[in-house]
């Protein structure tokens, strides 16, 4: 359900707070559903579990997760099934400007990009 | 119950006229992961010996579970698990009876898990260990550290002589112990990404002297790499704030930097009217970036 990439510069417990913020706002996640453990998630990717408690006790901090003794980590109720547009905006902005950069850096024009961006869109639709 | 597993203070070691490790001083709590990092040479196997009791400080001390290192009575010995770089396996025996030496000075020795690891690793006991290969002594070795579920795991280069599929199932194994809550670990490994996936805490060993110390996560938050553009064919004249080290090519400035923020960036590129590019760097990186 995650995709952590150890390597990257970006800390594996970010990664993770990225990727269910993301998938709640998305409504991917629903509010109710079961979250995996941590240490499946730590064994499955073989990463610290202490990476992925701090990554879920942000979330719930946040209000995204909720925990009840002795039970799974869930997606807490009150996140409302879709956030706003806005919202949702906000989580892919860093990674359009990151395709904005390489665009510019590689004399892409603005068209060209939104085409092939159009044609992705596109094909995952089918 | 919630005393530090390892405690040094002002640890000095010294080969002849030749000092290998200055001055150390550091903790290792239960439920750390602690990877640690240096070029060959650094201090690594140095330290983790000195931790074991294997050898004796020049000056300071290293307390384990709050013995003396090289006066650890048999219960606080019984708390620690070793994997060396080099085995220390009795190449006459077979792997069942190399298990049952060991097990042998263990009361609470783990048979379920080793008898596990074992199929899991495909570890025949019954093979002579001269017959073995060096992947697998090396994982006879880390069996052999993991039966008695230390409270204190340390590992030096535990995954060199393994191949990928062998190096996984060990890293998964590691977690599952980790993840028995109370327990601390301490592994070197030139495998920069294993430590990424592990470590709760980094030390990064340079020359004997621990270089950096810290969190991974504030290590990757605070170390990036930026490329610095500017207009002329002369580099203009700046400082930049945090800077680790910088290299000039023709029209940039490539810099690596700590504690770089967005407000940062932005008086700096007002006040040399020069763009900022940055990069967030992985450990490897950041590794190799303070060696340069």
């Amino acid at each position: 359900m995650f995709i952590l990439n150890p390597n990257s510069g970006i800390p594996i417990y970010r990664q993770i707070l990225e990727q269910v913020r993301r998938q709640i706002a998305s409504g991917q996640l629903k509010p109710g559903d079961e979250m995996p453990s941590v240490r499946e998630i730590a064994v499955s990717h073989a990463v610290n579990p202490m990476t992925i408690s701090k990554a879920y006790s942000l979330l719930q901090a946040e209000g995204l997760l909720e925990h009840n003794r002795g039970k799974p980590m869930t997606v807490a109720s009150r996140s409302r099934a879709q956030s706003p547009v806005s919202r949702r905006l906000e989580q892919i902005e860093p990674l359009v400007s990151q395709v904005a950069l390489a665009a510019r850096q590689l004399q892409l024009s603005q068209a060209e990009v939104i085409r092939l961006l159009r044609g992705k869109w596109e094909q995952d639709d089918e | 119950m919630n005393e530090p597993a390892v405690q040094a203070s002002r640890l000095r070691k010294s080969f002849g006229p030749r000092d290998v490790l200055h001055d150390l001083s550091f903790e290792v709590r239960p439920g750390e992961v602690i990877g640690v990092l240096g070029k060959n040479g650094a201090g690594k196997t140095t330290l983790l010996e000195l931790m074991l009791g294997y050898s004796t400080p020049s000056s300071g001390e290293v307390r384990i579970f709050g013995a003396e290192s090289q006066r650890m009575p048999g219960d606080v010995k019984r708390r620690v698990g070793f994997v060396p770089q080099q085995d220390e396996l009795l190449y006459q025996l077979t792997v069942a009876e190399q298990l049952r030496v060991i097990a042998s000075f263990y009361p609470k020795w783990d048979h379920e898990l080793i008898s596990r690891l074992c199929g899991a690793w495909g570890v025949d006991p019954q093979a002579r260990i001269k017959s073995m290969s060096v992947g697998e002594r090396q994982k006879l070795s880390i069996m052999l550290a993991f039966g008695h579920r230390p409270d204190l795991l340390i590992l030096d280069e535990p995954v060199a002589s393994l191949d990928p599929l062998a190096r996984r199932q060990f890293l998964e194994q590691l977690v599952e112990l980790s993840a028995e809550g109370q327990r601390a670990v301490v592994f070197s490994s030139h495998i920069v990404s294993d430590i990424e996936r592990l470590a709760s805490r980094i030390w990064i060993l340079k020359e004997g002297r621990l270089f950096w110390e810290g969190d991974l996560e504030s290590l990757k938050e605070s170390v990036s790499r930026l490329h610095i553009r500017f207009g002329g064919a002369t580099v203009p004249n700046f400082e930049i704030p945090g800077v680790i080290n910088q290299r000039a090519q023709a029209q940039s400035v490539t810099a690596v930097v700590r504690d770089w923020t967005p407000a940062i960036q932005q008086s700096f590129e007002e006040r040399y009217s020069v763009t900022v590019e940055q990069e967030s760097l992985g450990l490897e990186e950041i590794f190799l970036e303070l060696h340069r």
